[in-house]
């Protein structure tokens, strides 16, 4: 009698799989959408097919000044930056267990913008001529930050995710108060400017910005989803992570590098802006489920949307003033937090 | 045959020595529990033999080859370790959990072979879990919770799994379950099990060996029917009790009665005065 085969594991993985390709299918989709719907808006409109015509070079001058190098680069930086902090802040989380890490919330992005801040002021002219070091500037200030996060949240040699969270915020503020106190020190328009920046705006974006920042994402990220089952085997915790052969140590090492480079790049070019590395993996998790292999690219996309959505906003809610983006995530995301954080003590 | 030795072992944490010159050998192909009270660095030894503690001295030898000397992903392989009170991320499936189980086999893209599969699938089968496989590990019952750990030590293919109190926090129909399922994995799968066990009773009555720990030192090392005697549960539990033997098995159960030896309070001298009447 022929044994009835009735649960194979590679058809389950299969479908898993075909599901999760088809919704990022739709997401990217979405995100394209965004993307058409967000070249037609701003204080000069242009209409779809204006931009299609633009896009393979039969606009007009100012049709295609204003798409080239206003809108494209700004909307490419949105998608970057997004993807970025989603990946960061999906790797912290994963890495601390901590359902509520992220680069934001935790002081890493202050404690980047810190250093982007001093460098500003102190060498205002090498910043204003080399946009590539800011993303280096960035990570010497984060990973500053994240090395006073995890020495003050160890206690009896274990972290604690509620200790990390609240030395987190604590760095953060201490980060936002220095910010401060040089702004106080700055000139007018160096003082605007830093604010607008700190804020999280990417309405200066230009080329050279999409520049700095695509080396970083383009790099890391790849290497994030290569670590995807590391990172999958940490998640049952250190002591299975070590039974089943993972060196914990130099992973969550280069991990933290990781996630700490890629929110400290991001947030060079785009300002403070939370809540979207909190935010997006948590969405993605509901949709894939906790698998890395899944999560971090599905995070990626989910973030993108939600910065190039947000950044909509910030140009079309008050036009022809702009709201700085990093404003408009939080509206969004300060609510998801407390909620997140309510649901956690339960 | 032992398959894993420990060699003057000395573990601690910064100046605090808790376990000091351990020798202990554990035989190949048995159930072996690890007995003692609380802080008598029990779950310390066990920790340090599946390398998530580090010795402060001596070494842990698995098939006569030091642990520390090879890589941990090769120490994988042969051993598999099921810590207390696992945790898995929401939304989890078993067969998700179970194939975690193959990571120190997997090449470098994490991508699965055919063997992986097969091993999944047995695994999954062995434990009774295979009718639960595409379930959330959160909507199981707490013995079927940990029966899918089992199943996911058990697809590491290792010879010997090491679990740390595998029945705490389990009802008893629970505890029996999976012990049940560690002897049949035993007798079956020729599996060497290494378990830290609470209930004393548990302990006669599903291992082969028994080392009965106290302060970190070994008090008495053999034969569970051998370790099982009056004196040497009271040196290590500050407990005293009467032993008798289940007429069916020839296990010892345990009867402990008091703190203090006082014989007047012991079962057996009541069963007496029972028979006397």
């Amino acid at each position: 009698m022929e044994d009835v085969k009735v649960f194979s594991y590679k058809q389950m993985i299969s479908s898993k799989k075909n599901k999760v390709i088809k919704l990022t299918g739709i997401m990217l989709l979405l995100l394209i959408a965004t993307f058409i719907l967000s070249m037609n808006l701003g204080v000069i409109r242009l209409s779809p097919w204006e931009v299609t015509k633009t896009f393979f070079g039969f606009g007009t001058h100012k049709q295609q000044l204003i798409l080239f190098d206003f809108r494209l680069p700004r909307i490419v930086i949105a998608i970057l930056i997004g993807a970025g902090l989603s990946v960061s802040g999906a790797i912290m989380q994963g890495i601390s267990r901590n359902p509520l890490a992220d680069p934001g919330i935790l002081g890493i992005n202050a404690g980047a913008g810190f250093a982007v801040v001093t460098f500003i002021l102190f060498f205002t002219r090498v910043a204003n001529q080399s946009i590539f070091l800011l993303p280096l500037v960035a990570l010497v200030g984060g990973f500053t930050a994240a090395i006073l996060i995890y020495t003050l949240s160890i206690k009896n040699g274990a972290v604690s995710p509620v200790r990390m969270i609240l030395v987190g915020i604590g760095i953060g503020m201490l980060f936002n108060a220095f910010i401060l106190l040089f702004q106080m020190k700055m000139q007018y328009h160096q003082f605007m400017s830093a604010a607008i920046w700190l804020a999280g705006s990417i309405y200066g974006s230009n080329w050279k910005f999409v520049l700095a920042l695509l080396p970083w994402i383009l790099i890391l990220l790849p290497y994030a989803l290569y670590k995807a089952n590391i990172l999958n085997v940490m998640n049952l915790g250190e002591q299975n992570a070590t039974g089943l052969g993972v060196m914990i140590e130099r992973e969550r090492f280069l991990l933290s590098i990781t996630a700490v480079a890629l929110a400290s790049a991001c947030v060079s070019i785009g300002g403070g802006i939370s809540f979207v590395g909190l935010v997006s993996p948590h969405l993605a998790r509901r949709l894939v489920g906790p698998r890395h292999e899944y999560l971090i690219p599905v995070s990626a996309v989910i973030g993108s949307i939600l910065l190039l959505v947000s950044d909509m906003f910030a140009r079309q809610l008050l036009a022809p003033n702009e709201i700085p983006t990093g404003i408009v995530v939080a509206v969004i995301g300060a609510p998801y937090f407390l909620y997140l954080l309510a649901r956690s003590d339960s | 045959m032992s398959v894993i030795t420990t060699k003057n072992l000395d573990i601690g944490y910064a100046e605090r020595t808790i376990v000091k010159g351990l020798n202990i050998e554990i035989p190949k192909g048995k159930i072996t529990a690890l007995v003692g009270g609380n802080g008598s660095g029990k779950s310390t030894i066990l920790k340090t033999i599946a390398r998530i503690l580090k010795p402060q001295n001596g070494g842990v030898y698995l098939n006569g080859e030091s642990i520390h000397n090879q890589s941990t992903k090769s120490v994988a392989k042969k051993l598999a370790i099921l810590p207390q009170n696992p945790t898995a991320p929401e939304g989890l499936t078993v067969a998700e959990l179970v194939s975690y189980g193959r990571f120190p086999h997997q090449k470098k893209f994490g991508t699965l072979a055919k063997e992986d599969y097969e091993m999944i699938e047995w695994a999954l089968e062995a434990t009774g879990m295979t009718i639960f496989a595409q379930r959330p590990l959160s909507s199981l019952s707490g013995g079927q919770r940990q029966k899918a750990w089992i199943a996911m030590a058990l697809a590491q293919g290792t010879d010997t799994i090491l679990l740390d109190e595998p029945t705490t926090f389990l009802d008893m129909a629970h505890q029996f379950e999976v012990l049940n399922l560690l002897k049949k994995l035993n007798s079956e799968q020729k599996q060497t099990i290494v378990m830290v066990v609470h209930d004393l009773n548990h302990a006669t009555r599903f291992a082969h060996y028994m080392i009965a720990i106290k302060d970190g030192k070994v008090v008495k090392e053999g034969k569970t029917i051998d370790v099982t005697k009056p004196d040497i549960l009271r040196e290590v539990f500050g407990i005293c009790a009467d032993i008798i033997y289940d007429p069916k098995t020839g296990v010892p159960l345990v009867m402990p009665y008091d703190v203090i030896c006082d014989s007047s309070k012991s079962h057996l001298h009541s069963l007496k005065e029972v028979a006397a009447l």
